[in-house]
């Protein structure tokens, strides 16, 4: 009975603030007769939403429900890292919702449970194509940010590996590779994240950029990110002396560190980038890479490593493989070994329902035949409840 | 004799019982587009209401209509004709147009992004109106498409007629198939070729497909051109015969 009460009166609060700001009068009327219409035959329909925003209070009761980021938290959580579907629905729906799912309430149940003065933890996220491992993935982030974590957020590591422009070679390790335009993106977006922290946090070693500047001991982070900004020649260094300073003081206390990395298998893969004489470059030879390798050991305290393997966007991998083992290879299994692997699967029906009655929530699902049985009969059978792939088939009904 | 009895014995080698025998071989003659089948072959019944009637509320013709299908020859369903309750035959149609060199998966894949362009630049427009305007405001991507289509059908065309000598542009009344085949020419056509260089298709189809569905655009001038010189030409109408 208390359930029925529950499920009632989370009914009535659908009807939250946002959706009557642009929605008019006619809307109004179409949803209160929809609530009419509702409390006499409730059972067959799911619930899509739940008013409960703070993932730290998401639970087993609220699996296939989707919760609400407000714009202003997404612009300072997520300035990376959100799929670029994911971008383009929330640009049309103007509101980011997020399906509660079992893999990243797992995940959360050990974040919360995390022993801090022990070695940070990894966790990998695999799964197939499309079955959510990205927004899992920002779920934890969006947590992490909500208990004021420092958020170390790389959103695709298969992009610091292909495709790179101008590849300058390392002011501070010969044999080493520099890719500017990477890390000055990455450093913006990481300024965005974590704007409180990098006034509070000191570095602890003097670091000379060139003949001029310098950054003195116990100058605030802050300082060597603008460096990095500022002058993009310095932006790879830039980017290890935050990741070097961040693991040293990571177990002071001061701070909580999360390490999220989507794509992680493309740190131990093989990159398509070329030195001048065409000779291919190892990934380890790239500054990036290697300073984002020490950052994933599991030698440092007071955080968590949430990592994500991924074939999208892999390169030289078969288009079925997604177990860890067969991503990763040896050696990057090998350095990973021991974590916690979080499979990541397709949606259950509870969740399709969900989905689906999300999209007719939005009016996303616009061809007659969709609200039917036999139309969601057919949505099931030719996603097969994959994520990815209901989403691109509703895009265009 | 000899010769013509040779070929009628080589003709009717290998060929199934009921597959016609290509006849009628003039010179100049290819047979393209004509169907293999003979009259007797029944086309397929794809719907699938049909076969989930339970027969005891059939009624007496339908159970003779389905006892006599049980006897006749049914030509094989198309590849592309699916019993999903999604399915569009114009869409079909239409994809078919735009496919080129047999590319159908490109073509449906652009297919489908225009309708996805159309439904979310629909859906912008929706979130920025007021209560009163997002009643007007359409955003089914099918209805638009039908709805646009429809508006750039034409009502009369041009036939050139061979007269005296001279070939005649005579305004004639255009088949309801031939109309929306050129509704969808001039649509496809304008997409390819005003482009700009670095717009991809669906973009420019979907900005036409809206252009067209409120009465306006390129397209629609191109239908009224067309209205304007069988409106000049009416003089020679009585040219036409049919």
């Amino acid at each position: 009975m208390l359930k029925g009460m529950t499920r009632l009166v989370s009914r009535v609060h659908k009807l939250d603030p946002g959706r009557f700001l642009h929605s008019g009068t006619q809307a109004s009327q179409c949803l209160v007769a929809h609530l009419n219409n509702q409390v006499p035959n409730e059972s067959p329909r799911a619930i899509s939403r739940t008013l409960e925003n703070d993932p730290a209070k998401h639970g087993e009761q609220h699996v296939g429900q989707h919760y609400s980021i407000s714009v202003q938290e997404l612009k300072t959580v997520f300035p990376h890292g959100l799929p670029p579907r994911f971008v383009m629905q929330v640009k049309t729906f103007n509101e980011a919702c997020l399906m509660v799912r079992k893999p990243a309430l797992e995940l959360l149940h050990y974040l919360k449970n995390t022993n801090f003065a022990h070695p940070a933890v990894r966790y990998i996220l695999y799964g197939e194509k499309g079955t959510g491992k990205t927004l899992s993935l920002c779920h934890i982030i969006h947590f992490c940010a909500k208990q004021d974590w420092l958020i170390l957020h790389i959103p695709d590591a298969h992009l610091w590996v292909k495709n790179c422009r101008d590849l300058l070679q390392s002011t501070y390790n010969k044999q080493r590779f520099d890719q500017p335009l990477e890390a000055s993106i990455w450093l913006k977006n990481f300024k965005t994240a974590n704007e409180r922290f990098l006034s509070q946090i000191k570095v602890q070693d003097k670091y000379v950029w060139n003949k001029r500047e310098s950054t003195e001991k116990g100058s605030p982070l802050a300082e060597v990110v603008e460096q990095g900004i500022m002058r993009v020649r310095n932006a790879t260094d830039a980017v290890g002396i935050v990741l070097k300073e961040l693991k040293r003081q990571s177990s002071l206390g001061i701070f909580r560190l999360l390490v999220a990395v989507d794509g992680v298998n493309a740190l131990w893969g093989r990159t398509t980038l070329k030195r001048e004489d065409k000779s291919l470059i190892a990934p380890e030879e790239l500054a990036l890479i290697y300073n984002l390798r020490k950052m994933v050991k599991n030698d440092w305290q007071g955080g968590a490593i949430v990592l994500t393997v991924s074939q999208t966007g892999s390169l030289f991998k078969p288009r079925k493989a997604y177990l860890p083992q067969e991503l990763l290879g040896k050696e990057g299994f090998d350095t990973l070994d021991p974590f916690i692997p979080i499979l990541v699967s397709n949606y259950n029906p509870k969740e399709f329902e969900g989905c689906i009655q999300y999209y007719l929530e939005n009016s996303w699902l616009q061809h007659e035949k969709a609200h039917t049985e036999e139309g969601k009969k057919e949505l099931l059978f030719l996603s097969n409840r994959n994520p990815g792939l209901l989403e691109r088939l509703c895009a265009y009904l | 004799m000899a010769a013509p009895t040779v070929k009628v014995a080589r003709g009717w080698w290998g060929l199934a019982f009921g597959v016609r025998r290509a006849v009628l071989r003039l010179p100049g003659l290819t047979l393209v587009r004509w169907s293999r089948y003979g009259p007797e072959y029944q086309d397929p019944q794809i719907d699938k209401e049909y076969y989930r009637k339970p027969l005891a509320q059939l009624t007496e013709e339908e159970t003779y209509e389905r006892e006599l299908r049980k006897t006749q020859v049914i030509k094989a369903a198309p590849a592309t004709k699916t019993s999903s309750v999604f399915e569009d035959p114009m869409i079909s149609k239409f994809t078919n147009m735009m496919m080129k060199g047999g590319n159908k998966v490109l073509a449906r894949s652009l297919m489908t992004q225009t309708l996805e362009a159309v439904k979310r630049k629909q859906f912008e427009k929706y979130h920025a109106a007021s209560a009163e305007e997002q009643a007007t405001i359409e955003r089914n991507p099918y209805t638009i498409f039908h709805q646009a289509l429809k508006n750039c059908e034409p009502v009369i065309g041009l036939v050139p007629i061979l007269k005296g000598g001279h070939f005649y542009q005579v305004p004639v009344p255009l088949a309801d198939r031939r109309r929306r085949f050129l509704a969808m020419k001039w649509m496809i056509a304008e997409c390819r070729e005003k482009k700009p260089r670095r717009m991809l298709m669906p973009e420019k189809l979907s900005q036409e497909l809206l252009e067209a569905f409120y009465s306006r655009g390129p397209v629609i001038k191109r239908k009224h051109d067309m209205h304007k010189m069988a409106e000049a030409n009416r003089a020679l109408a009585h040219y036409r015969w049919w």
